[in-house]
């Protein structure tokens, strides 16, 4: 999701822990970890033949430990998130631990690129960190996705994009506008307690059951966005959710680096929109009707066909069918974060989230995860596609539908 | 009916090759948001239910023997 003009896409890993840090311990770990996976000092190249991307590693070294003496998490995440010290197109880290004391507490953030890393590949890094082991391992997990003739895959494609051709009947939107530059990414975190999470756990079991977490936590992102557009617009949004969507079924089978997660496309109509429990069973439903339909072959297809140039060539049809966006918002609930990590370098972990950074088009991410029993929300977006005001409607709509107040700062 | 269960959770959900008991705990296994989706999809389309929010619990969805039980309870 690299966009010209845009920068890297990167995600920040923010992981708070109790106690005074072990710095040494760190750098020590850090050390071993670059010099176990070449990945950390690669980069991508593509092939002049098939245009396929592939990783070129450099010389293993150390991921770096950068210990800041000031500021706080938000200031330093927004830092490092928006600089450039990451790219998968030059030689350097491809991950970088930040460390931050913060009384007698401590925070470690990883800094990564999306094109490596998902959450199920950070949350197998968190789990071995903590090692000081430097022997180069290539156990990692799958990693060709080898993707055939292009003719093949076109044809295998074909359903989806007879499916995306149906898609500008809609009136799809975005919080992404077309005559505002983009700028920085910025995020808010909403990091509810215990109690907090139970009562937002109860209502949707009031309303959807226990079990529909995937289509709860998306419908309620998507009526927050549309509520936004809907301040904007007298026409109300229909809403292009992206979901992602694991390629590998089994979890333990889920590799470390590149998980290639397909994105599947889920249209909710606005009549949909009007309340929680109706959005929820309408995704449900198109993702049932996506699954019987065959998409999710068709989609992985066209993904394929689609990593073999840059984005910016392979959004261009994409916007073109949907008048200049590509999906509404990004989204994704992934369960439990780092969920058998209970300590590292050994402090305890008090909480943990992601933060990942979104382009324009759409402008908007809605994302969640949960740390023992404790829900986060993470709103990311760009400069130019959020202003004050809006924050405040998006907020407040996903508050509401999770029926809480706003909670402390993190 | 558990056994068809098990047959759908097993090949075509979680494609995991551990063997799989009418008791086993699905979620242990690996029943994740999305399985549970694929999951419910499947037992709409095999047994012709309709199941309410208020069937969608942890509790009737931890073991093939309880989630038949719940079946039964729907026809």
């Amino acid at each position: 999701m690299r966009r010209s003009g845009q920068g890297p896409h990167l995600a920040a890993t923010v992981i708070q822990h109790a106690g005074e840090p072990d710095p040494d311990a760190i750098r020590k770990a850090a050390d071993a970890l670059g010099r176990r996976h070449s990945l950390l000092h690669a980069r991508v190249r593509r092939s002049p033949v098939t245009f396929e991307a592939e990783w070129l590693p450099d010389p293993p070294a150390a991921v770096p430990v950068v210990i800041h003496e000031t500021g706080n998490t938000a200031e330093i995440v927004k830092s490092i998130l928006n600089s450039s010290s990451i790219d998968i197109f030059r030689p350097g880290p491809n991950l970088e631990i930040h460390l931050l004391t913060q009384g007698e507490n401590h925070t470690i953030i990883l800094l990564w690129p999306h094109s490596l890393f998902d959450a199920i590949g950070i949350d197998k890094l968190i789990a071995e960190l903590d090692s000081t082991d430097p022997e180069p391992r290539h156990d990692w997990g799958e990693t060709t996705n080898s993707s055939g003739s292009a003719a093949a895959l076109w044809k295998t494609a074909h359903p989806m994009i007879e499916e995306m051709r149906t898609f500008p009947a809609a009136n799809i939107r975005s919080l992404h506008q077309p005559k505002h530059t983009p700028g920085a990414a910025c995020f808010e975190v909403l990091a509810f307690t215990q109690e907090e999470t139970q009562t937002i756990h109860a209502k949707m079991a009031r309303t959807v059951g226990e079990l529909l977490k995937i289509p709860y936590f998306a419908a309620l992102s998507a009526r927050a966005v549309a509520e936004v557009i809907r301040s904007r617009d007298a026409e109300p949004p229909d809403i292009l959710m992206s979901l992602p969507i694991q390629r590998i079924q089994n979890p333990s089978a889920r590799p470390l680096f590149q998980n290639h997660m397909v994105a599947w496309s889920l249209l909710l109509p606005h009549q949909s929109l009007d309340g929680l429990a109706t959005a929820a069973m309408a995704l449900y439903r198109s993702y049932g009707s996506f699954m019987k339909r065959g998409l999710p072959v068709a989609m992985e297809a066209l993904t394929k066909l689609s990593e073999r140039c840059p984005s910016r060539l392979y959004l261009l049809p994409i916007k073109h069918y949907l008048k200049g966006e590509i999906c509404s918002l990004f989204h994704s609930h992934i369960g439990n974060l780092a969920a058998h990590t209970e300590t590292l370098f050994t402090r305890p972990i008090l909480n943990a989230w992601h933060v990942p950074s979104v382009s324009t088009p759409p402008g908007i991410g809605v994302f969640f995860s949960e740390r023992k029993a404790r829900l986060t929300c993470t709103l990311s977006w760009r400069e130019g596609s959020l202003n004050a005001a809006e924050l405040v409607t998006l907020r407040q709509q996903l508050l509401t539908d999770l029926g809480v107040e706003a909670p402390l700062a993190p | 009916m558990e056994s068809k269960l098990l047959q759908i959770i097993q090949d075509e959900i979680l494609g995991s090759p551990e063997p799989l008991t009418p008791d086993s705990d699905l979620f242990e296994a690996g029943l994740d948001s999305m399985a549970i989706m694929q999951l419910l999809l499947h037992i709409e389309d095999h047994f012709q239910i309709n199941l309410e929010p208020v069937d969608l619990s942890r509790e009737n969805f931890r073991t093939a023997t309880k989630i038949a039980a719940l079946i039964t309870s729907k026809r």
